[in-house]
């Protein structure tokens, strides 16, 4: 009793409650930080993964080739390792400088390093991408693309018509799992010096050395993002598979992961 | 059923290998402008792979196939040997040839109506109220006006091959293909297809039509071609084919469906 006493004695409530529900201005900066990256790294992750998935379904062996080594290597290494190499390995290797101090995008701005992270975590996320893209794609019956064409339909006009739309019922679901993921995955960055959400408490800790406040409010927003996420998805899956499945998994079920109901 | 002149179909000597499996061994078929022309024989027999290859949804692999006056899929290259064509080219050679799929294949998330007029706004570039109203004028005419918003999922099998022909008929095509149209279909729904495709025979479109359905062949076909293992055993018009089947194969085949 005494150890559980001293351990609650331990932690500083003032400060907790502040990490968790008044969150300081760099707190929010980074947490903005956090959720832009992750949306763009995504975007990006989900037009290299489609590119990716039509290269694997090419005629041409060289296309075929390049996509199977594009997985290989980034399936097959760490995601940590892809951030520094990223960063610090692409300058040197290329002999010019890819990733400035800050890059320039007209209307705004963003720092060398955060365009590095989001392209590692972008690259990344599209070889998961093209995995589940190609699946979803394959899932098609060829009859679809075959009617299309029948009709006098080119491959690119098919394919955004009539194979996508539909494979997308089946592509949505492990995309937003992928999300999830990518989400958390930012807090990476912190390593490169990216002032996201895990480097502010991070910097805020080796101050204080109050791990438990620092670290526990983080995880918390990171909690926060994940859920409003899952909320979000349940509505696009809703939406996309309306017709088919009436009676869907519940929220609830969805966020603590219960097992659905048989249908 | 006026045919003249021209053949619309120009087939010679269409070869076609699965892997090593040799399916066309040198099929040749002309079909006049139109002419209704019924493809039976066993299954195996290679008769839908020709048809197939008709809009070159298979490659060929010798011989040449004309549809309207174009050879259909491959472009004559150095040295006189065809390379398969632009996909462009293939594309549009496909708008004047309509194919009819035994399962149907309709978008399953494109209303009737928008499986009818897809193709004509998409690749015609058809202006969509003019598109709307002829694909509204052929529902009406495969007897399924009041389905224009329906998805396929919610129409029966008959009522969804129908609407294939609709789509198909969409880009007015000057000869329509048919795989098998009602072997996917339950009894009581074979007729209502057999209908439109005798009506659309009727008024003179040209059909190619692999099919069992001896009925139809008897009643609406000018000729009927009998293929077994890869080539053409036996054509001739339907009431001779019936009733004098000059070949033995014929002969069995047909003493085993009727």
């Amino acid at each position: 009793m005494t150890a559980v006493h001293t351990l609650l004695a331990a932690v500083d409530w003032h400060l907790l409650k502040q990490r968790i529900f008044e969150p300081n201005h760099p707190f929010v900066t980074a947490l903005i930080r956090t959720v832009y990256i992750a949306v763009v790294a995504q975007i990006l992750g989900v037009a290299f993964g489609l590119a990716s998935a039509l290269m694997q379904m090419s005629r041409l062996r060289v296309l075929r080739f390049l996509s199977y080594l594009y997985v290989l290597l980034v399936r097959g290494t760490p995601l940590l390792v892809q951030i520094f190499f990223m960063y610090y390995g692409a300058n040197l290797l290329l002999g010019f400088t890819l990733f400035p101090r800050t890059v320039n995008f007209g209307l705004f701005s963003l720092d060398g390093v955060i365009v590095a992270g989001i392209a590692a975590l972008a690259i990344n996320e599209g070889a998961y991408m093209s995995e589940i893209i190609r699946a979803g794609i394959t899932s098609i019956d060829r009859g679809q693309m075959e009617a299309a064409k029948s009709v006098g339909m080119r491959y690119g006009l098919a394919m955004r018509r009539i194979v996508l739309p539909q494979a997308a019922r089946v592509i949505v679901p492990p995309l937003g799992n992928e999300f999830n993921g990518m989400i958390k995955n930012t807090s990476l960055l912190a390593f490169i010096g990216v002032y996201e959400m895990f480097l502010d408490a991070e910097q805020g800790y080796s101050v204080t050395f109050k791990p438990v406040e620092y670290f526990f409010g983080v995880a918390f927003w990171y909690l926060v993002l994940t859920t409003i996420w899952t909320l979000v998805q349940v509505q696009i899956e809703r939406k996309l598979g309306a017709s088919e499945r009436p009676e869907d998994e519940g929220w609830a079920q969805r966020i603590l992961g219960l097992p659905t109901t048989a249908r | 059923m006026s045919t003249n002149g021209a053949p619309i179909v120009k087939a010679e000597e269409v070869e076609k290998y699965f892997g090593r499996n040799r399916v066309l061994c040198g099929v040749s078929l002309e079909v006049k402008r139109g002419e209704v022309v019924c493809i039976i024989g066993p299954s195996g027999s290679g008769k839908t792979t020709f048809l197939r290859c008709i809009n070159h949804l298979e490659r060929i692999d010798g011989g040449r196939i004309e549809v309207n006056g174009h050879l259909i899929g491959y472009r004559p290259g150095r040295n006189d040997e065809l390379v398969e064509d632009s996909e462009r080219n293939i594309a549009q050679q496909r708008t004047e040839i309509g194919f009819v799929f035994q399962r149907f294949n309709l978008w399953p998330h494109k209303t009737a109506l928008q499986n009818i007029i897809e193709a004509p706004v998409r690749v015609r570039k058809t202006k969509p109220e003019e598109a709307v109203a002829q694909g509204e004028a052929l529902l009406a005419r495969v007897g399924l006006a009041d389905k224009r918003n329906a998805y396929p999922g919610r129409l029966s099998g008959g009522q969804q091959q129908r609407v294939a022909i609709a789509r198909a008929l969409a880009m007015r095509p000057a000869l329509m293909l048919f795989d098998e149209p009602t072997s996917a279909l339950d009894p009581e729904m074979i007729g209502e297809v057999l209908e439109v495709m005798k009506e659309l025979a009727a008024e003179g479109m040209t059909m190619v039509v692999v099919s069992h359905e001896m009925g139809f062949a008897r009643e609406a076909a000018d000729r009927i071609v009998m293929m077994d293992g890869g080539v053409i055993v036996e054509e001739a018009p339907p009431a001779q084919f019936f009733a004098a089947p000059a070949h033995e194969r014929t002969k069995q085949f047909l003493s085993k469906i009727l």
